[in-house]
């Protein structure tokens, strides 16, 4: 590979990383909210190194090769001033986030995959319910209080949850659901919670429900199941953060 | 899944000229116009995918978001580790590392795997770190035991793997103990039986050079080996994004019923998922249908093999090298998880 194309590549790549993490929110579809000072120090440096290639270039200063004999470098396979045609693989993704960034994962990853399992909370982390109604709850917490609270405070409480449509399969129905991850997109785990009492939207579209426990099981134990019954079904905006299982930020 | 096989294919053909045989620097003039046909291919190709609407679909569209996913993810430890590789090389006094380890290897392996808590990050940084090591004349088997433990036992991720397991510290213990095991088994087996011949020829830097700029030679190494190593992250994240997408997860439960099978199964989930190592205490705890000692062989294992890592190994070490270590670093873990998980946990 020569120097003009390294230079290129380099100037890519970290055009790719800057475009996603610091003029859009892009990144937040692949990798967790932290990672952004990285991903933007990363894109600068590597944009910094294209620069100074590029610098030096201009001024036709070749640089030395580090053996000072170029055949005896090269019986070594050895020559910074090339790489490897396997670096090129790297233009892949550098394009497709310049240019045609795929969406979040969605309903297809939810479907086939096992819903994330609850942690469990001691007795002492379920204090009482807010009296607002109806309740903002999210997915995990929702199904905290169906499956594990003792003071089944959530029964008959109007509660409303976020999160995305994903078709239950040949059985029919639908669950709404959040996709949840702690470093990137390949860590992904689904939280989901059965609705009744409604046609099931389009996979993907992202609702606000509001409802209360649909009776199934005993209540506070494992036995009951993170089921809702619909009262209300509004459609919202995909919030900014759809890869936590938090109340809904939507895009101001 | 089209697109896949033809990219790798095409990143075959790429590889086999990337070996230390490379031909002669003077490319021929067919070999610009092949490289231009090559690109076009790939090019027409994808925009006719597109067009078909085979990018878009459901699956295809997830494999392109993880294989997306896990390269951006690693790319900032990439260059961390590229990064220090490079300051290794042109900063670092030659006999620092000789004189700070101690002189006999098999005691330099244990020092080096401890020494591995201290560089943050997940796996691909410790690849280029470990390679720059060994040309700074550090002795490969210590370097090997410090590739290994590094992303394993870092402060980073044994305070994921608590957060992931809240009330169970024996995890996070079992987890540091069989890391630096394995690390220290696989160090010593490489004193034993490991042969030089293996490695890539290891004289490709040369560290500083007298007359010349000390920046020129770590901008110069920090260029190559990024481009280098990330190349084959790509290849390495593209393979583990296939996987990811076409293994559902519902699949596992399976395996769950037998003890030695589930340990088995989970070690080797743990090298095709190539889940980063800061995550993969996330991944383990959600596993609630296996054995704790299971989900140590997929924390223990996942750090030190997977097939990212194998890509980058096979691009860094040589592809002989790549094979025989990560082959035998699987045995090693499974059975040191097996071994410390039967008696922590």
């Amino acid at each position: 590979m020569r120097r003009l194309a390294q230079t290129a590549l380099l100037a890519l790549i970290g055009a790719g990383l800057l475009h996603t993490a610091l003029f859009t929110d892009l990144y937040l579809r692949y990798v967790k909210e932290g990672l952004r000072p990285a991903l933007i120090a990363s894109g600068v440096a590597l944009l910094l190194l294209g620069a100074v290639n590029a610098c030096l270039d201009l001024r036709g200063n070749r640089e030395p090769q580090e053996g000072h004999d170029h055949h005896e470098a090269h019986s070594h396979g050895h020559d910074h001033s090339t790489a490897p045609k396997v670096a090129w693989l790297l233009a892949l993704p550098a394009l497709s986030l310049l240019l045609y960034a795929p969406p979040a994962l969605g309903a297809y990853t939810a479907a086939h995959s096992n819903g994330k399992p609850v942690a469990t909370s001691p007795k002492e982390r379920f204090p009482a319910l807010p009296a607002t109604s109806p309740l903002p709850l999210t997915l995990t917490g929702f199904t905290q209080r169906v499956q594990q609270d003792p003071t089944l405070a959530i029964r008959g409480r109007q509660v409303q949850l976020t999160g995305f449509v994903t078709p239950a399969g040949a059985g029919g129905g639908w669950y709404l659901t959040r996709i949840i991850f702690t470093c990137c997109a390949a860590d992904s785990q689904t939280v989901k919670v059965r609705v009744h009492g409604s046609d099931a939207p389009p996979a993907n579209t992202w609702l606000a429900v509001t409802g209360t426990w649909h009776p199934a099981g005993r209540l506070g134990t494992k036995t009951a199941e993170a089921a809702l019954d619909v009262r209300e079904v509004h459609p919202i905006a995909q919030p900014v953060n759809a890869y936590t299982d938090d109340l809904p930020l939507t895009p101001s | 899944m089209g697109k896949t096989d033809e990219l790798v294919g095409v990143v075959d053909r790429a590889a086999t000229v990337v070996t230390p045989t490379a031909p002669p620097a003077r490319p021929s003039p067919v070999r610009p116009l092949l490289a231009l046909t090559a690109a076009a291919a790939v090019g027409i190709t994808v925009l006719l995918l597109a067009r078909a609407g085979v990018l878009d679909r459901p699956a295809v569209q997830a494999w392109r978001t993880v294989c997306l996913a896990i390269t951006v993810q690693a790319l900032p430890f990439l260059i961390l580790g590229t990064v220090l590789s490079g300051a290794i090389n042109a900063f670092v006094p030659a006999d620092l590392f000789t004189r700070v380890l101690p002189k006999r290897s098999a005691l330099a392996v244990p020092v080096a795997g401890v020494a591995g808590a201290v560089l943050p990050g997940c796996e691909c940084a410790s690849v280029p770190v470990a390679n720059s090591l060994i040309r700074r004349g550090v002795t490969p088997a210590a370097a090997f035991a410090f590739l290994l433990s590094a992303p394993a036992i870092n402060p980073i991720v044994l305070t994921a793997t608590a957060v992931a397991f809240p009330g169970n510290p024996a995890m996070v213990a079992a987890r540091l103990v069989a890391s630096l095991a394995t690390a220290a088994v696989m160090g010593w087996l490489w004193l034993c039986f490991g042969k030089e011949k293996w490695l890539r020829p290891a004289v490709r830097h040369t560290g500083h050079q007298h007359g010349h700029s000390r920046w020129a030679e770590f901008r110069q190494g920090f260029q190559h080996d990024f481009l280098h190593a990330g190349g084959f992250l790509v290849l390495g994240a593209m393979a583990a994004a296939t996987f990811n997408v076409a293994v559902p997860r519902s699949v596992l439960d399976a395996f769950s019923g037998s003890p030695w099978l589930s340990v088995l199964f989970l070690a080797g989930l743990a090298v095709l998922l190539a889940v980063c190592s800061e995550a993969d205490a996330f991944v383990a705890a959600s596993l609630t249908g296996f054995s704790p000692t299971a989900r140590l062989a997929f924390m223990v294992v996942g750090p030190m093999v997977d097939l990212k890592l194998i890509a980058l190994q096979a691009g860094t070490f040589g592809r002989a090298f790549a094979v025989r270590f990560s082959a035998a670093t699987t045995v090693v873990a499974v059975a040191a998880s097996a071994l410390i998980g039967g008696a922590l946990l």
